[in-house]
């Protein structure tokens, strides 16, 4: 008996759409659900070489939570390369200036840092109002 | 002095290390010292891999099973134990293929460990 192995077309026609409303929302508890819909393995069929999640759309990013002092403790870091080019925007900065970069950031890092990995963020989006411009793939929401 | 090329016996074993080492990187395929070296080494990854391979397939059986498990309402653990519990001797290869290839029977398991 051969395990069964889910082929990437079959995984790529049987793909759904999911919208998350983050409001109210710790980022990591809606980051991790993400992660798992995105990597697919919820699914029966999960392969781990193979792209078997489905789409995400997470709405009302800007009022994702954090709890205990973290909106104004957690900072997100870039590097220039230059000699003190070292940028930090805080939390509640990030929000402000791009409301998608602390769910992006925080699902980013819980999916495979490889090739795979960076195909599966692109099945993310992220929108900071409740408004997204995919109803034509007819999402269907998850309550967290 | 002219140039001397030895007998049939090494350009056997050399055409028997070569045709085992095809698809190797730049000289690793073609090159007799390279080839015999990285050749000893693949041997030393697929002994290495005959372990690993048991033990990724049972990692994957447990995540399709947890899947199949939390889809009826029950999680990974909670399952198992009971069907441990219970005698029911279908190990992780055969509970992740029923969950794929036949959720229906998959379904009647969930179903049997709720109710115990």
């Amino acid at each position: 008996m051969r395990t069964f192995v889910e082929k990437p077309a079959a995984a790529l026609a049987t793909r759904k759409w999911w919208v998350i409303d983050a409001s109210n929302q710790p980022l990591g508890r809606v980051a991790t659900r993400v992660a798992t819909i995105l990597r697919g393995k919820n699914k029966v069929t999960f392969t781990p070489h193979v792209d078997t999640g489905d789409f995400v759309i997470i709405i009302n990013a800007t009022q994702v939570k954090l709890t205990g002092r973290k909106p104004i403790q957690k900072h997100y870091y870039r590097y220039s390369g230059f000699p003190g080019g070292l940028k930090s925007i805080s939390f509640e900065g990030a929000l402000k200036k791009h409301p998608e970069l602390p769910l992006q950031q925080a699902v980013k890092g819980m999916l495979p840092k490889n090739v795979l990995g960076r195909q599966l963020i692109t099945k993310l989006k992220i929108y900071a109002s409740a408004k997204h411009p995919h109803e034509a793939q007819k999402p269907e929401l998850i309550t967290l | 002095m002219p140039r001397v090329k030895r007998g049939p016996q090494p350009r056997r074993r050399h055409k028997r290390v070569l045709s085992q080492c095809e698809g190797f990187w730049g000289g690793r395929k073609n090159h007799i010292r390279q080839a015999m070296h990285v050749l000893w080494k693949s041997w030393q990854y697929a002994y290495v891999g005959r372990k690993l391979r048991k033990r990724d397939f049972r990692r994957l059986w447990i995540t399709r099973i947890n899947a199949a498990c939390r889809e009826n309402g029950l999680s990974y653990s909670k399952f198992m134990g009971v069907l441990i519990a219970k005698g029911i001797e279908l190990d992780r290869k055969v509970l992740a293929d029923m969950a794929v290839r036949d959720p229906a029977a998959f379904k009647q398991l969930t179903q049997l460990v709720n109710a115990g």
